[in-house]
């Protein structure tokens, strides 16, 4: 059995798995790393989607040991990273996934978020057809993709500095709850 | 979790190092590249390889190269995503790029590379299964049995070749440069397929695609790539269409190619496509009309095959109406031809 | 059964709810609420953001032995015997079980127990599961499963639910008891009203026959179980269930323990709709391996697996005819129904009772006859799924209606408007309306599609079609006879100034433990992040029925509601007490306390619990909620009685492309009357989040087998679920009636909006270019040939079918 050097969420870990491991074995049965997903076993779902230099990728269709030497980002990875950064809370966007209603079972978001996080990454401000296919290869099968959108949406516009238009059903004059980073005191109404 | 069978992983950093390793240990020994298509395969135990040669860490495969003739060269190694990104392709070879573009969904094409996408194992609805669900049905033609489910007694196996960009390479005239224990070769794409489902490539099993060269296309080459499939991500093709155009100065016609994928083993050339087309001015009624008898003779020439899943009737019905799109989307420039 | 006249429901009064159960749909304190109806966090929803939250499959236990099922790859044979030693004495094995192990039959409805944890005679379709092996890891026990040895006497099988009703003597279930019982399941013939009279008295009698397709429910997240057994004999079960409390029944009947001695625990759950309802083999398996070995066992299925496991919805062949007068009145509804129900019986006694009771509202008939057949077959058992035994025959109806409206020409929305039941009403097989907000429905998907301006009128192949439906919210039958509460909650109060709610209900994704948390906050006045929810653990927490027929906001909300008030009270007369102010001047509300006529007596949550605590000893309190008797007077007049309906409409927006039959869809409006919306995000989300799957299951999925009898593509690959790119605009236009009976007057989300997006589609596509569809799926294949059928688009060249090809 071999033994491996991950560079997981910033973290320099060795770790022993046999060469017919995924990464996703790996992540999530020998480094207790379960946040990320397992749903169809091949590929076909995008639940156990990491980003692999920066990259979503499959963890379920890439081998442990060809990971080796590359930077691993999972979904533990985002919230400590944002804190390090000097921000509070989640990452933004997994307080906006939070604050749409994207997260249903939740099951099918970690790989989401990551797919979603590398596209602001790379195009800060989305149209929606742009969101559409960045995610292409992350099923959800509770929200309709809806309210993923619109946190996708709602993240990029307040990193704008723009605050997105609310959806129909929202209650009047109660416009998006605040975000974690700019959470309410004691007492003050969300 | 459907596991993976036991396996080895060599990490070999040179081309000659992978030849190496695949000559020692010869038809146990598999190479592995992006992974996206082998690793299922080896998930529903198709393939068992004792040895996976790694070919992520070689970095000759990477290369990516307009020259200054206009050839382009493409290392094996290099990503469907970003070939399909990469203006240079979007310019001199449109059709690859938007292939490139719709293979699989986005993790995928970050995952899977051009070379490994050229030598994709053919596809069938009873052979890409699980170890339990074969044998259920005393296993096919193309793996552990001896029956095609898909041809009443047929002899030959029939699943298709599924790889998105073949067609589009083909098209484009491109050249393979293969590295084995003999040496570099370099093969005529069109010769590299075998009409034979089980192993639909002339290849050694010690040989490994270096790279992919196009060669320089006239100015007014056009190209595009029209898929088919159920879902506007991730699926394979149930379809692909490939078409080159040639246009003079003159606005006519003087040079067409059109290749179809994923209909049976191999990508097919419509015949009489360059044939119809050559001549013809490359908009108005004129061309409009040369594309639908295109389209006829390709609804002729092609039949598929119940081998991959989805009506099989209406696949070849959709042969003539993605060619027509796809040849009006190569002379406007508006490809790839895609439902969404 | 027995067709049985039902008369005069009409005429009969409204069944009231019992005190305890009804709560008034305003605010607790004052005119306003402070947290219901606002977009409110979910409890988990940044635990679940941050990859936090567990899931079955994400508990390791020190020495856990990993298990897998050997399945059977016959359709339909006998068992003659199964030798286990070979696998037994591979190294790494540590047990392997089988049918004889557990040899008591169970069924998630006490009346039709007919399924075994692992087959005991005989396997019934490809895939079903035959034994369980326990081994160091997952390698180990799938090389394990090859050294088992099953003989086996292939029978004929049954693949076609009229082949099966044809031919009895090859028999799936053996009922030597019954010898005419063949292979019905179940038969449900019942009549409301002279029908023939109603017919022949109409102008227009229209006459259809409509087929509805298999699918499945596809959560992303696969079963999972992990069973434990302490020293002492405890067995605890974490399991990606959705009814924890059926579980747990159904393993002490079969493992032969007290209930008392097994504790059922659902993770954080990845997904069901209906599909994890069921009591299925590796739950018992990993409880037996685990008991054998007296080391914790987890079995994680494939992908492959649960399509085997199914219980996805049931394919149907549906005949309607229904009467109008010219004055666009309905006269009379006559339905036969073909249910195909697979291998076993699951909730097939109600899915057969569903497919004709949920039929009755919003529009009304006053007369009405249904007879439902369903029917064994040798493929992988149906069961519930979103929108249980009424998503299809609401297809059928609601494409009917929309050929009704043609006939008689009026538009298909007046249609509708001019059928409404109304509220406070009957239905015409005797179920208690109370609100009915389907007008409300209608309006705003007529305002915000644009319907008059555009319906008829876009370019041909672009059109748009309307359809409705009811559902109910939750059931007043309780699957098993009993006369307990269907909803328990417990509440904690403590001086630190929190609130922890314990209920036994299911949340499965649909937020039900947020809703918990609403309501709780709402009551105490207390900040939603000081109340923690504590669900789904049968030792912890009180019964509840768990997450299915829609009933967790209506039951468990009004049980929270009920447990609640009794602190609130509690701590309002502490505190005015305190204060010598009578107790209808104290506010609670967001964690603040003050008297509404002195403001500046003031403080705050946590200082008003200590000061209740003080006065009355430790804070608790119970709440329960019980449905009213409700149902017609006649048996399986219960079946589909709820305490409230909710009402849905869609508009779709289609575009058919006649070249290639394939149907794009651009937009789909669903206005869905939920009572009242408590989290408008999550009732949004649900409302998406079914439209999007009945959408999806209209044009895309299908769950069928080959000729072989085998899963045609068991994986996500072939069974396609839409991606983000094949999914419309879906507009959530939320409706409140304001139930009487519903918590804050909150009636069902989470399944109505998925029923009238396949027959909007249908009508859509009859707008676009002038074809009825009126078989599922419609994926383009289907599509084209219909539109060459009806001339439509360019013609089908010649024929030709390539030598040798089957299909």
């Amino acid at each position: 059995m071999a033994s491996l050097l991950l560079n997981v969420n910033g973290d320099q870990l060795e770790v022993t798995a046999p060469d017919h491991w995924t990464l996703l074995e790996v992540l999530r049965y020998r480094l207790g790393l379960t946040g990320s997903k397992q749903g169809c076993d091949k590929g076909d779902c995008g639940a156990c989607t990491v980003q692999i230099d920066g990259e979503p990728q499959l963890a379920c269709l890439a081998l442990a040991t060809l990971c080796e030497g590359r930077a691993i980002t999972t979904i533990e990875g985002l919230m400590p990273a944002h804190l390090r950064a000097g921000g509070k809370g989640p990452d933004p966007l997994q307080d906006a996934f939070d604050r749409c209603g994207a997260l249903q079972c939740g099951f099918c978001q970690p790989g989401m978020l990551l797919s979603a996080k590398a596209l602001l990454e790379r195009s800060p401000d989305p149209s929606r057809d742009e969101i559409r296919h960045a995610l292409a290869g992350n099923l959800c099968r509770c929200t309709g993709y809806t309210q993923i959108f619109q946190a996708v949406e709602l993240a990029a516009a307040e990193a704008q500095g723009r605050a997105p238009t609310p959806p129909a059903w929202h209650p009047d004059g109660n416009p998006w709850m605040p975000a974690c980073s700019k959470a309410p005191a004691k007492g003050e109404s969300r | 979790m459907l596991r993976l069978p036991k396996t080895r992983v060599a990490k070999p950093t040179t081309v000659a190092q992978a030849v190496a390793l695949l000559v020692e240990h010869g038809e146990v020994a598999m190479p592995i590249a992006g992974g996206t298509d082998l690793l299922p395969n080896m998930k529903h135990g198709l393939f068992e390889p004792e040895v996976l040669v790694a070919l992520g860490g070689i970095k000759e495969l990477q290369r990516f190269e307009l020259q200054t003739d206009g050839t382009l060269i493409l290392g094996a190694g290099v990503s469907l995503d970003r070939i399909a990104a990469d203006e240079r392709v979007q310019r001199t070879a449109p059709a690859l790029a938007q292939a490139a573009g719709l293979v699989a969904g986005p993790q995928l094409r970050r995952m899977g590379t051009l070379g490994g996408n050229v030598m994709l194992d053919t596809r069938c609805q009873w052979y890409n299964q699980t170890h339990f669900w074969r044998q259920a049905l005393g296993y096919c033609l193309k793996k552990d049995g001896t029956v095609c489910h898909v041809v009443a007694g047929g002899k030959k196996c029939v699943a298709a070749a599924s790889n998105d960009t073949a067609p589009t390479l083909m098209t484009l005239q491109a050249t393979l440069v293969f590295e084995g224990r003999s040496g570099r070769r370099e093969v005529a794409i069109d010769d590299l397929w075998h009409t034979d489902g089980i192993h639909n490539k002339k290849l050694g099993t010690d040989e490994i695609l270096v790279e992919v060269r196009v060669p320089p296309r006239a100015t007014g080459h056009r190209g595009a790539y029209g898929k088919l499939r159920e879902r506007g991500s991730i699926d394979y093709p149930m379809l692909g269409v490939a078409a080159r155009l040639d246009v003079g100065r003159d606005g006519a016609v003087e040079g067409a190619d059109l290749v179809l994928v994923a209909l049976q083993a191999r990508p097919v050339r419509v015949r009489r496509a360059a044939e119809l087309l050559i001549g013809v001015p490359s908009s108005g009624d004129n061309f409009a009309e040369a594309v639908a008898a295109v389209a006829e003779a390709a609804y002729a020439q092609a039949h598929p095959m119940p081998n991959i899943p989805g009506d099989h009737e209406w696949r070849r019905e959709m042969v003539p109406v993605y060619v027509a799109r796809t040849l009006h989307a190569a002379a406007t420039g508006t490809g790839p031809v895609h439902h969404v | 059964m027995d067709a049985r006249l039902f008369e005069g429901p009409r005429e009969r009064g409204i069944t009231l709810m019992a005190a305890r159960d009804q709560h008034g749909v305003g605010a607790p304190f004052g005119d306003r609420f402070q947290v219901v109806g606002r977009a409110e966090r979910k409890v988990d929803g940044l635990a679940k953001a941050t990859g936090q939250a567990v899931y079955t499959d994400d508990i390791q236990l020190p020495g856990m032995l990993h298990a897998k099922i050997l399945r059977s790859p016959h359709a339909h044979a006998r068992i003659r015997s199964i030798d286990t030693s070979k696998a037994l004495a591979l190294p790494g094995v540590h047990a392997v079980i089988t049918g004889r192990d557990m040899p008591i039959k169970y069924g998630v409805i006490p009346w039709t127990p007919d399924e075994n944890a692992l087959a005991l005679e005989k396997v019934r379709f490809i895939g079903d599961e035959v034994a369980a092996v326990a081994a160091l890891d997952e390698d180990t026990a799938n090389a394990a499963l090859r050294l088992i040895e099953v003989d086996y006497e292939v029978l004929p099988a049954h693949f076609d639910p009229k082949d099966a009703l044809a031919k009895p003597e090859v028999q799936i279930h053996e009922t030597p008891e019954k010898p005419d019982r063949g292979n019905v399941s179940k038969h449900v013939r019942l009549e409301f009203g002279d029908v023939d009279q109603a017919l022949e008295d109409a102008d227009v009698v229209l006459e259809g026959h409509y087929r509805f397709h298999g699918s499945t429910h596809a959560p992303i997240e696969p079963h999972c179980a992990v069973a434990q057994v302490s020293p002492d004999g405890v067995l605890t079960l974490w399991s990606a269930t959705q009814i924890t409390h059926y579980v747990h029944r159904a393993l002490a009947r079969v493992l032969e323990l007290k209930e008392s001695r097994i504790r059922v625990i659902q993770p954080c759950l990845g997904g069901a709709f209906g599909g994890k309802s069921d009591p299925f083999a590796l739950e018992f398996a990993v409880a037996k391996l685990a008991m054998v070995t007296g080391r914790p066992v987890k079995m994680l299925w494939t992908r492959e697996e649960v399509f085997y496991a199914h219980r996805g919805r049931h394919p149907m062949q549906l005949h309607y005819r229904s009467g109008i007068r010219r004055d666009g009145k309905l006269t009379g509804v006559d339905a036969k129904i073909l249910i195909d129900g697979g291998s076993y019986s699951s909730f097939g006694l109600v899915t057969t009772y569903y497919s004709g009771q949920l039929l009755t509202g919003p529009v009304h008939f006053p007369t009405y006859r249904f007879d439902s057949t369903r029917v064994f077959t040798n493929k992988p058992p149906c069961g519930p799924k979103r929108g249980h035994g009424s998503v299809q025959p609401r297809f059928a109806f609601e494409v009917q209606l929309d050929e009704l409206a043609e006939a008689v020409a009026l538009d298909p929305i007046e249609l509708r408007r001019r059928n409404w039941q109304g509220e406070h009403t009957h239905t015409v097989n005797g179920q208690r309306i109370t609100s009915n907000g389907f007008l409300g429905c209608l309006d705003e998907v007529e305002r915000a599609s644009g319907w008059r301006e555009r319906r008829g009128k876009l370019p041909f192949g672009r059109g748009l079609g309307v359809a409705g439906s009811m559902y109910i919210s939750g059931t007043n039958y309780a699957i098993y006879p009993n006369d307990m509460p269907q909803a328990g909650i417990q509440i904690k109060l403590d001086r630190s100034g929190l609130a922890t709610v314990f209920t036994g209900g299911n949340d499965i994704g649909q937020g039900s433990n947020s809703v918990c948390r609403a309501i709780v906050a709402e009551e105490l006045g207390l900040d939603p992040d000081d109340v923690r929810v504590v669900a789904a653990d049968t030792d912890l927490c009180p019964v509840d029925l768990g997450a299915y027929s829609s009933r967790v906001t209506f039951m468990v909300g009004n049980a929270t509601i009920d447990a609640a008030r009794k602190l609130r009270r509690l701590v309002t007369g502490a505190v005015a007490k305190k204060w010598s102010v009578p107790e209808n001047r104290i506010f609670m509300g967001r964690g603040e306390v003050f008297d509404l006529e002195d403001r500046s007596r003031a403080i705050t949550s946590r200082e008003a619990i200590q000061i209740a605590e003080a006065l009355h000893d430790t804070l608790g309190a119970t709440g329960s909620y019980n449905t009213p008797k409700l149902g017609g007077d006649y048996r399986g007049g219960t079946i589909g009685a709820s305490p409230a309906y909710s009402f849905t409409a869609h508009v779709v927006e289609a575009e058919v492309d006649v070249e290639t039959g394939r149907i794009h869809l651009h937009n789909c409006w669903v206005a869905h009357d939920c009572g009242r919306a408590l989290n408008p995000m999550l009732v949004a989300g649900q409302m998406e989040g079914s439209a999007y799957m009945g959408l999806a299951e209209a044009v895309m999925e299908v769950h069928d087998i080959n000729r072989f009898g085998l899963h045609a593509g068991p994986s996500l690959l072939d069974y396609r679920i839409p991606t983000s790119v094949d999914t419309p605009e879906l507009h959530a236009l939320i409706v409140e009636s304001l139930d009487p009976e519903g918590p804050y007057g909150a009636k069902e989300a989470g399944e109505g909006p998925l029923h009238p997006a396949l027959p909007a589609i249908s009508n859509a596509v009859y707008d676009a270019v002038g074809v009825r569809l009126r078989e599922l799926p419609f994926t383009p294949a289907a599509v084209l040939r219909a539109l060459r059928a009806a001339g439509v688009g360019p013609k089908a060249r010649a024929a030709q079918q390539p030598e040798g090809a089957r299909r």
